[in-house]
């Protein structure tokens, strides 16, 4: 297990920093020159070139790297405009938003956190709980549509349901606010009533999978010798299907579920754009159209760390609960 | 960003143990392959035939894209800015659906909408197609190596497909899409339309084959440890027989399902790209990009919004339902 | 797993059905004022510059007041504002060496801000400019505002770190563009920039080597607010200005919010146009136009005071414009920013063919692929209408659709093959196809070539750009034609990147005009510009002008006092209350 562990963590290690490299390189092959936005009439090359320089932009792109590396594992100084020196883990400073990067994640890390975390439980548990219900009667009408209704958000999009969403319940009814951010520690209500479109639109593209692959899951377990020993021992339904069956049914969801929630920690920019909030993915876009590279590596590489923690997760809680699983 | 969830489907609908085992020679009463059986199940199934009837419909509107062009008479390119209002939106009822204009014409340009579908069906479905196989292509290799090779090209490939999922797709598609074309075509010359679904397809390689990859090891993982593989090595059969002729035969089926789950979720992630403003680009003709355009005129011109909207709901249902009807066809023990 | 398509699909009718039944479409509709005019007068007399402003009938105070817009603003800092929302927001809470009466209606009156009057001509060549300080000016701690705070600003603007500003008032007292080499502020931060001084608390004074008779306009730029050196944190100050305005920033959330509250140092017998009727403002972000407008519509909650600052979209204005009962929360305007399609006169040196895209032009279509009436409004001129002094004519009169056959004439049989650079996003390679199958009917081959939309700007003010054809927007400082012809088209101006003159247009002639002009005081250049907008025209077609934008905005049933100012074309919110 610590063996396991150890390995796992090396190879996500050289993961993180394969992709700050190709990010690094990818930022200064895009098609514009963070520069050239901060004087827009009256330019000339040569004071463009000393803003360059001011920014720190026209050394060797190795030393930039370096730098920027050494940060975020020592810390280091910057001029004093960008406040001093930078304990680590130093995002850098940001010249478009005027603050240090690291205060940037904190204000928008918690918005994406608040809006994947309640998605993710609603589609679990709407996507599982429809797939056991089908499993459990199925041929039935109850069935059909149920499988009718997760396949409908499958083949639908964020930006289409989202936007209708909003127009019927937001913009005609007034049954649901505008969708904004409040902390849920300063007002969990409005936390909730800012957020519960984006749940809802998440959770119903999402649930279909879970759906589909809990109904399929189910009834091959329910065909399994255990199950009907257990059946045939007396055992309630209820213990059976709830205890045992889903028991065996999870670890396919589990590994799904761990490359969903990991992938949209990262960023749900279509989620946030089409709600007008401003979350990690939001934010990762604006730094690319802005050219603002402190801000774009550290937004890529929190996404990147739980995309990769996550996947270690699901290697772990496939240990727990399936002994036939050996990490090795 | 993972591109839709839909292809992660596959991955785990088959669990290690759900391959049918070849048939023994010689020991069937009729003799009917796997192939044989699965595709009798298929037409047995209504769903399966009405879904795959839809994706035919598709496929024959966009081959015949030209010919269909011929006898409706109007140029994809051609605008109709006569009859659109002073805000730009088409006169007339519903959208300007007349007796010539099918589907009623897009606002501000003032195209057919009919026509422009019907070449937005050829562009798109292009891309998911080439996509899906490309991507199924490089997963299937990737998996087979990795699985029957094991060791470091194990971990080797292993640790790529971690760094292909961590990629900022984002990141990629904003930088490659634009940079690429200046590249290869000059300053004065115009980037064919076909270029940019290159890149497009590329793209969607470069970051979807990791599922089809991760499926394919495992399925081979397990296989490795059959008998009738052992059999074969003991044998001594060589690797390529070993690999073509004992592995692939066994795995084609979640190969084949997870193929038809992710060409849908190409469709909409075209859509997505649109979104993010680095997908097809006018005057091409392309659903993903007419979805998303259209999605604005969601008060003002609804007749915009619903053809493409429900076609694109159409065709990524009907494929949906199709990769499902296969799988069970394939392996009936999920659908008793 | 059996499910029915039929379920699925009838779910996804039912959902298309209920979004809209359709009526018929017979094209009626309400079009834009294209007659608005401007005219402008710098005051003579010290009373206009005195306080306090005229009362805004009906107006009342308290409550708050929320301005809706999708990104920040992207900078605060005075000398750092030049975007065009920075523009309206600034005047709430700092103030400026001069600035503009606006009437919303088109009459403008230059007037002293901080300063009595808008500025002393002191030897009536334009070399010399005097500003005295009004009394009873302090910043938000009460502390007074001086010459020297005044000075400390403009002098600040020379540091390269400070990017985004404009750069009139350090190129002319440095007497070149390349002013922070010039003189460098961060060594000499307790001295003035060259021609800067400040003979008493209550005396600035400007001293060119050239003549600059603009400088009473340059000066209402939010360049010349003070700042107290102490109060300096350079970049940073783009998250704390120090107020001088009626309403102080308590509150920055980037990309979130900004909350502007009283500031009760501000005297408003010393201000003669800002108002301070809201108890505060709120700039919420992050909402897109479309969800911007539909919560306006709603006019529930807090967007009842709110305004969309991002505009009606085009393609919401069909329901908004035929909405009567939405017509008394509307402002409609065409604005001062002119659109042309720039004609690459290094590439395309023949005037036949500048004069047959002149003709071929078709403003009428152009204008319906952009959104309609609402959106932009055709313009034949290179000067916007809201220009001091503007006359309207036509140099290749081709009626609203254009005349392809007068274009064929003109190009005699010859087919000119001609590259136009479009950016990549959607909007522009729309308008890209759009002036393609234009043109290509009076007998040109049109590539449409996309550049990356990040970089597209940059690309076409290079001076060896590789296109042929690129559409240009110019919104000019002030309403002068100092501020429009020259920058775009005196050939001595053009350099190897960062060019205004896209056109690349150097005639020798038209330059020596421009001399000649900018020499007159300001009250009489006005017809002189027109004149010569004709014979630019006329003369070389360097360009084809093709629309101003319109301004179409929203507000809530609550919002009161706002008006499209007649120098940018954007909200304006020195009126602005919160109706009870």
């Amino acid at each position: 297990m610590l063996r396991f562990l150890i390995r796992r963590v090396l190879s996500a290690t050289l993961v993180l920093f394969a992709i700050s490299v190709l990010t690094f390189l990818m930022f200064f092959a895009l098609p514009r020159d963070p520069v050239t936005s901060m004087c827009p009439k009256n330019c000339n090359p040569a004071r463009l070139e000393r803003v360059r320089a001011e920014l720190g932009l026209s050394d060797p792109l190795y030393q930039q790297y370096a730098g920027y590396m050494k940060g975020i594992v020592l810390g280091r100084d910057l001029n004093s405009a960008e406040g001093g020196h930078c304990a680590a883990p130093c995002l850098g400073y940001s010249y478009i938003n005027s603050e240090p990067v690291s205060r940037t994640i904190a204000r928008v890390l918690p918005v994406t956190l608040s809006i994947v975390i309640p998605a993710a439980v609603l589609w679990l548990a709407l996507g599982v709980g429809l797939g056991m219900v089908s499993a459990l009667r199925r041929g039935s009408v109850l069935d059909r549509l149920a499988i009718g209704f997760s396949l409908t958000g499958a083949s639908l999009q964020i930006y289409f349901v989202g936007a209708v969403l909003l127009l019927v319940f937001t913009y005609t009814l007034h049954l649901v606010p505008v969708p904004h951010y409040t902390s849920i520690t300063q007002n969990p209500a409005d936390w909730a009533s800012g957020l519960v479109l984006a749940w809802v639109t998440l959770a119903f593209l999402f649930s279909a999978i879970y759906a589909r692959l809990s109904r399929a899951q189910m009834l091959e377990t329910l065909s399994e010798d255990f199950i009907r020993t257990a059946r045939s021992k007396g055992l309630p339904k209820f213990r059976v299907y709830g205890q045992h069956a889903l028991r065996a049914a999870i670890t396919p969801i589990v590994t799904i579920a761990g490359m969903d929630i990991g992938g949209a920690l990262g960023g749900t920019v279509v989620t946030e754009t089409t709600f007008g909030i401003q979350g990690l993915g939001r934010t990762t876009w604006d730094a690319v159209r802005e050219g603002d590279l402190p801000t774009l590596m550290a937004t890529v590489l929190i996404a990147a760390v739980f995309i990769v923690v996550a996947n270690i997760v699901v290697d772990i809680v496939y240990a727990f609960i399936d002994p036939r699983v050996r990490l090795g | 960003m993972s591109l839709s969830p839909v292809e992660d489907i596959a991955l785990s609908e088959f669990s290690p143990g759900t391959v049918a085992e070849p048939a023994a020679p010689g020991s069937g009463f009729v003799g009917r392959s796997p192939g044989q059986l699965a595709w009798a199940r298929l037409r047995r199934d209504r769903v399966a035939m009405v879904s795959g009837g839809v994706l035919v419909f598709f496929f024959l509107v966009a081959l015949a894209a030209p010919l269909i062009q011929w006898a409706y008479g109007t140029d994809p390119q051609q605008q109709f800015q006569d009859s659109l209002d002073l805000y730009g939106m088409p006169l007339g009822y519903a959208g300007g659906v007349t007796g010539s204009h099918w589907f009623g014409l897009e606002p501000s340009l003032g195209r057919d909408i009919f026509i422009r579908m019907v070449y937005g069906l050829r562009t798109s479905l292009f891309i998911a197609l080439a996509a899906g196989v490309i991507t199924t292509v490089i997963g299937v290799l990737a998996g087979v190596l990795a699985g029957y090779a094991g060791g470091w090209l194990d971990a080797v490939i292993g640790w790529v497909t971690d760094f292909a999922l961590a990629m900022p797709f984002l990141i990629v598609a904003l930088a490659l899409v634009p940079t690429v074309s200046l590249r290869f075509y000059g300053p004065r010359e115009a980037v064919p339309s076909s270029f940019r679904v290159a890149v497009l397809i590329t793209v969607f390689a470069l970051f979807g084959w990791t599922s089809a990859a991760r499926l394919v090891r495992g399925q081979v993982v397990s296989l490795r440890e059959r008998e009738f593989i052992e059999a074969a090595r003991a044998s001594g059969v060589s690797t390529a027989h070993m690999l073509f002729r004992q592995v692939l035969p066994n795995i084609w089926a979640p190969i084949l399902v997870s193929f038809s789950l992710a060409v849908p979720s190409y469709v909409t992630g075209e859509a997505v790209l649109s979104f993010l403003g680095v997908g097809i680009v006018d005057p091409t003709p392309d659903f993903g990009a007419m979805i998303f355009r259209s999605i604005h005129y969601l008060q003002t011109d609804p007749t915009y919004v619903f053809f493409p909207g429900v076609t694109i709901f159409i065709l990524v249902l009907a494929f949906n339902l199709f990769g499902d009807a296969v799988r069970d066809a394939l392996d009936p023990r999920s659908n008793r | 797993m059996r499910p029915r398509v039929a379920v699925a699909a009838g779910s996804a009718i039912v959902l298309f059905a209920a979004l809209g039944a359709c009526g018929k479409n017979t094209g009626q509709g309400t079009a834009t004022d294209n007659n608005r005019t401007t005219t402008g007068v710098i005051a003579t007399d010290p009373k206009d510059s005195m306080g306090p402003a005229a009362p805004v009938p009906g107006a009342t105070k308290g409550g708050t007041f929320y301005v809706l817009r999708q990104p920040k603003i992207n900078h605060l800092d005075p000398q750092r504002v030049y975007s065009f929302a920075g523009l309206s927001a600034a005047p709430l809470y700092s103030r400026f060496l001069t600035t503009w009466k606006d009437d919303g209606k088109g009459h403008l009156t230059l007037v002293g801000d901080l300063a009595t009057t808008p500025g002393k001509d002191v030897k009536g060549d334009c070399t010399t400019w005097q500003f005295t300080i009004k009394d009873g000016v302090k910043f938000e701690d009460g502390s007074p505002i001086t010459s020297k705070e005044i000075a400390y600003g403009i002098a600040r603007s020379f540091d390269p770190d400070l990017t985004g500003g404009p750069t009139y008032l350090q190129e002319w007292l440095a007497n070149t563009p390349e002013y922070d080499t010039a003189w460098d502020f961060k060594a000499n931060k307790t001295s003035l920039p060259p021609g800067l001084t400040t003979p008493d608390a209550k005396t600035l004074v400007f001293t060119f080597q050239k003549p600059h008779c603009d400088l009473p306009f340059a000066a209402s730029l939010p360049f010349t607010a003070p700042m107290p050196p102490a109060k300096d944190t350079g970049v940073n100050y783009d998250n704390q200005p120090f107020s001088s305005g009626p309403y102080k920033i308590t509150k920055i959330v980037p990309g979130v919010q900004m909350v502007l509250e009283r500031n009760t140092n501000w005297d408003p017998a010393t201000d003669p146009v800002r108002h301070q009727y809201p108890d505060s403002f709120v700039w919420s972000y992050g909402a897109d136009a479309t969800a911007e407008a539909n919560r306006i519509i709603s006019d529930s909650g807090p967007d009842a005071s709110a305004i969309s600052w991002d505009g009606v979209p085009s393609t919401l204005t069909a329901a908004v414009a035929g909405n009567a009962s939405l017509k008394d929360r509307t402002l409609l305007e065409p604005t001062p920013s002119a659109n042309r399609l720039t004609i690459n006169m290094q590439r395309v040196t023949d005037l036949s063919i500048r004069q047959a895209l002149n003709y071929a032009i078709d403003r009428d279509d152009l204008i319906k692929a952009l959104g309609g009436a609402t959106v932009a409004s055709p313009l034949t001129t290179l000067m916007p209408p809201a220009t001091l002094g503007y006359q309207q004519y036509d140099a290749y009169p081709a009626g609203p659709n254009g005349n392809p056959e007068k274009a064929k004439q003109l190009l005699n049989g010859r087919t000119p093959e001609l590259v136009l650079g479009v950016a990549d996003d959607d909007q522009d390679t729309q308008i890209g196809t759009q002036v393609k199958n234009n043109l290509e009917k009076a007998g040109f081959k049109i590539t449409v070539k996309t550049i990356p939309q990040d970089s597209k700007l940059d690309e076409t003010k290079k001076k060896n750009n590789p296109w042929d054809l690129y559409i240009d927007t110019w919104g000019a400082d002030w309403p002068s034609g100092a501020s429009i012809l020259p920058p775009l088209f005196d050939g001595r101006t053009i350099k190897d990147e960062g060019n205004s003159d896209t056109s690349f247009m150097n005639d020798s002639a038209i330059n020596a005009e421009f001399d000649r002009i900018l020499a007159m005081p300001p009250a009489q250049q006005g017809p002189e510009w027109a004149k010569l907008d004709k014979r630019i025209m006329t003369q070389d077609a360097p360009a084809v002008p093709l629309y101003v934008d319109v301004a179409f905005y929203l507000h809530g049933s609550k919002a009161g006092g706002l008006f499209i100012g007649s120098v940018f074309g954007y909200p304006e919110f020195v009126n602005a209350f919160v109706k009870p």
